[in-house]
């Protein structure tokens, strides 16, 4: 149980952390990659998004990667 | 349904609706922090600080969760519901002013990462009156995190409106947890009667208002079609649906809506495309039917977003006879154009 609950914030963090570095590539063309209307909206609608990125990163990187094969 | 995404889509209703979100926060705070001054002064700044972001957080929290139920039970607060998204985000940053603070008082100062202290820092798991009360927040605040950082419209087309609104629908699950964060926190520091009976008399009003509307929510599945001969259903007299409105039936299991509007009628389904919102609760307004919940339009003849929006909804094939109104349960596909029937 103690060894659960100390693995917890170091993988809250890793996740955080990875979201992090998402949410730059997001910004600079993953948001672009997967909806088309992002290049036509102004620079800080990216910027708007990158939280979100960083908190969902798992989904976007897999809605990506699925564009990308298609 | 912009054709382009903006950071945020203002417009005058809006500006309004913020700039009264923005007094009534200031008001909060100065009331707050001066009655906490005035009747104790030795209260140092930062537990002002966390105290006054916290509750304001929880008071915008009750707010945010009752206007859903107040805005199925009366339309005079569909606007606060149109509205809801940037107080749900000042919630949102009211809790992190919150949280941020407390992390920082209580968990930054050591040479331990202040979330792994703040979750390893006190290991009574077991112990109900010495559990760690601050991890519960601190997951609420992740939760809230999540809702807030996704409240634009990009992510709603993206993540799906199903998605986008099940991750929204954590916000009870947050609500949960701040209310026993709350709890355990007030009976291990300072126990405030007066706290805990506002908190109390918050979960329900919110639970009433919840069972309330649900109870309406069943009132509109009870009224269901009746069979008759030929494959076409009764749904109503054509004097029972009100002018540029509608009445919901249930028809084949799914809600759809009637609307009379220039002398004419036309169905279509009652489930907007944005956020599921009752399209059947809204009116026409310049010729579409408007939901009520975030204005998104739609043709009554052809269930079509105007051009050049892209949102369609099932449509249904209707006949009168004697002012009587029949309808063909099947839905036709999204966008299907059927001829809006004279009275």
């Amino acid at each position: 149980m103690e060894t659960l609950i100390k693995i917890i914030p170091v993988l809250i963090l890793i996740y955080f952390g990875i979201g992090v570095l998402f949410g730059i590539y997001f910004f600079a063309k993953g948001a672009a990659k997967i909806d088309s209307l992002i290049s036509e909206s102004k620079w800080t609608v990216r910027l708007f998004l990158v939280p979100g990125a960083i908190g969902l990163w798992p989904i976007l990187l897999i809605k990506i990667l699925k564009t990308s094969k298609s | 349904m912009g054709v382009n995404y903006q950071t945020v889509l203002w417009n005058k209703n809006k500006k309004v609706y913020d700039k009264w979100i923005g007094i009534g926060i200031l008001v909060y705070l100065i009331c707050f922090i001066g009655i906490t001054v005035a009747t104790n002064p030795a209260t140092s700044i930062e537990t002002l600080i966390i105290r006054a972001f916290g509750t304001l957080a929880i008071a915008l929290l009750h707010i945010v969760l009752v206007i859903g139920p107040l805005a199925r039970l009366n339309t005079n607060f569909l606007p606060l519901l149109y509205n809801r998204r940037h107080l749900g985000v000042s919630m949102f940053l009211a809790a992190l002013v919150h949280g941020g603070f407390s992390i920082f008082q209580f968990h930054s100062l050591g040479n331990v990462n202040p979330i792994y202290a703040l979750v390893t820092s006190n290991m009574d798991y077991d112990s109900l009156t010495h559990f760690p009360f601050q991890v519960l927040g601190f997951f609420a605040l992740i939760i809230l995190f999540l809702m807030a950082s996704t409240s634009h419209d990009f992510w709603l087309k993206n993540l799906s409106p199903k998605t986008w609104k099940r991750l929204h629908m954590l916000v009870y699950f947050a609500y949960a947890l701040i209310i026993m964060h709350v709890f355990l926190g007030a009976f291990q520091q300072q126990p405030s009667f007066a706290s805990i009976g506002i908190l109390i008399f918050g979960f329900i009003i919110i639970a009433s208002l919840h069972l309330i509307a649900a109870f309406k929510e069943t009132r509109i599945d009870a009224t269901v079609t009746q069979d008759t001969e030929d494959g076409w259903e009764y749904v109503c007299d054509v004097n029972d649906i009100p002018e540029d409105r509608a009445k919901i039936f249930i028809v084949e299991k799914e809600r759809v809506a009637v609307f009379k509007y220039n002398n004419q009628l036309s169905a279509i389904s009652n489930v907007c495309k944005h956020q599921g919102g009752p399209l059947g609760e809204g009116k026409i307004v310049d010729g579409c039917v408007t939901c009520p919940w975030h204005g998104y339009q739609y043709l009554p003849h052809n269930g079509q977003s105007p051009p050049p929006f892209t949102e369609k909804v099932a449509t249904y094939e209707l006949r009168i006879q004697n002012k009587k109104v029949y309808i063909l349960p099947t839905p036709l596909p999204e966008g299907t154009e059927v001829t809006p029937i004279l009275i």
